[in-house]
């Protein structure tokens, strides 16, 4: 992956990657640009490569072919599963993305309270991961992922399995820190309210290839036979066909 | 498996060298094998004692042979049975629990998190393994060597009415100073050999709960089968007659 601290407007370019799994093809060759203070969303059925394009914008998988660009090293990313470090309580796991920058304590203690205080997690600074409610840990994992000001923020399923409350909050804050900060966002979601809400632009992924992109008030009124099923959760449409 | 285990074994060693060692962590992993194995070594390592010590006194005492029986049992010891019970002991106790530990972590996406965030999870989580398996496992191992010894001065008065200090005679007349060399060699290389296979197998598994088990099964097989390979082949490089 070519990493340049250029100064441009785009943040993140996909050039027809290309990623298998053993015989499965997960990506068949898509492209897409993210611009600075812009928040994607990734949307499309279970298993067609949405999580494992984040994962290669994190360096955390090579794609196959194709070329992964991102210009900024400040990447955070809110995990499906928040995973947060289990064996250290909220402080710590917050520290520990702070370590690289060699901070004093006092500075390390301030950037933590402010992120927490954020997604109003301030009285639960010294609990342990497995203490948190799961919309807590998630808030947490949020935390975590911005508490370094990232260019790049990339959430991965960020409401799935969270009631409609805490996904409305949860929302808020990527809401709240799109306005706040000039980040360029990927947001991969199942989540109805998530994708309408949050995005700012639509990319609907089948089998490997984006098929349709637009706006989400676009995408509710798209006469697309694949954007209609998804937005609409149809049953009867080309998104499942060979599936069930 | 045996090359991801060589290639973490280089990257810890290298993070030791450049200093880049977490000593709070370390400390904490030191007290965790150590509070995790103690009873154990002691109760393997104390009936290991007694064992050896009736099966010996019985044949020597058969050939009036009472005085040797201290410096047999200690040679046995101190050269094979006190690594072998420590490293055996620490494999199942702490061995498991590592490759149990990070394997979970594997499948949580908490080493993904880590990367994320560009901390270096050998230097982070194997680092302070190893160094507390470096110093704890040869502290076990002479403790268990110590309560062996003790377990078999009780056991040989008691079966060949041999005295303690008759015994330790024996035992001063037969032990070098470079059975301990040989002692902690042992130990050292038990060391690597539990917490580099429980790290790599960790660090190299992917899946669901069913592959925890897995993991941790397929880590003590490799550790297990290791330590005995190794034990043997230390005895033959220093014991070996030429």
């Amino acid at each position: 992956m070519a990493v340049s601290e250029q100064n441009n407007q785009t943040m993140i370019e996909i050039d027809r990657v290309q990623k298998a799994f053993g015989s499965h093809r997960v990506l068949k060759g898509i492209s897409f640009k993210v611009k600075a203070g812009e928040r994607l969303g990734l949307i499309g059925p279970s298993g067609c490569g949405k999580s494992t394009l984040l994962k290669m914008i994190t360096n955390l998988l090579m794609p196959d072919s194709g070329t992964v660009t991102v210009h900024s090293e400040d990447v955070g990313l809110v995990f499906q599963g928040s995973a947060l470090l289990n064996s250290l309580t909220v402080r710590e796991n917050l520290a520990l993305a702070l370590r690289r920058r060699k901070l004093s304590k006092k500075d390390e203690e301030s950037i933590i309270q402010e992120k927490l205080s954020f997604v109003g997690l301030s009285d639960f600074i010294n609990a342990y991961p497995t203490q948190l409610s799961g919309g807590q840990q998630k808030r947490t994992s949020f935390a975590r992922a911005i508490v370094n000001d990232p260019k790049i923020i990339l959430y991965d399923e960020p409401t799935t399995g969270l009631d409609p409350v805490m996904s409305t909050i949860i929302e808020d804050y990527m809401i709240k820190l799109g306005e706040e900060s000039n980040a360029a966002a990927i947001v991969v979601t199942h989540q109805y309210s998530t994708w309408t809400r949050t995005a700012e632009r639509i990319l609907l992924m089948h089998d490997g290839n984006a098929v349709w992109e637009g706006t989400p008030e676009e995408a509710l009124k798209s006469d697309n036979p694949y954007m209609r099923q998804f937005a609409h959760g149809y049953r009867e449409g080309p998104m499942l066909e060979g599936m069930i | 498996m045996i090359g991801q285990v060589i290639i973490i074994w280089f990257k810890a060693v290298t993070c030791m060298i450049q200093g880049k060692i977490d000593w709070r962590e370390a400390f904490r992993q030191c007290y965790l094998i150590g509070n995790q194995s103690f009873i154990i070594v002691s109760l393997t390592a104390l009936f290991v004692g007694f064992a050896m010590s009736l099966q010996i006194s019985r044949e020597l005492v058969a050939f009036g042979g009472d005085t040797a029986i201290g410096g047999v049992v200690s040679l046995a010891l101190v050269r094979e049975m006190g690594p072998i019970t420590a490293g055996v002991m620490l494999a199942g106790r702490v061995g498991s629990a590592i490759a149990a530990e990070l394997t979970t972590m594997m499948i949580t996406e908490q080493i993904d998190a880590l990367k994320v965030m560009r901390v270096d999870p050998i230097e982070f989580l194997v680092v302070p393994r190893y160094i507390a398996g470096l110093f704890m496992m040869p502290v076990l191992s002479v403790y268990a060597m110590t309560v062996g010894l003790v377990a078999s001065i009780w056991i040989a008065q008691l079966a060949a009415n041999l005295p303690p200090a008759t015994f330790l005679d024996s035992v001063k007349q037969t032990i070098l100073d470079r059975d301990f060399g040989v002692h902690f060699t042992k130990a050292i290389i038990n060391a690597t050999l539990v917490i580099m296979f429980s790290c790599a197998v960790g660090l190299n598994t992917r899946g669901g709960a069913e592959d925890v088990g897995l993991a941790t099964t397929r880590a003590i097989v490799w550790i297990m089968t290791t330590i005995f390979i190794f034990n043997y082949v230390v005895t033959s490089l220093t014991y070996a007659p030429r």
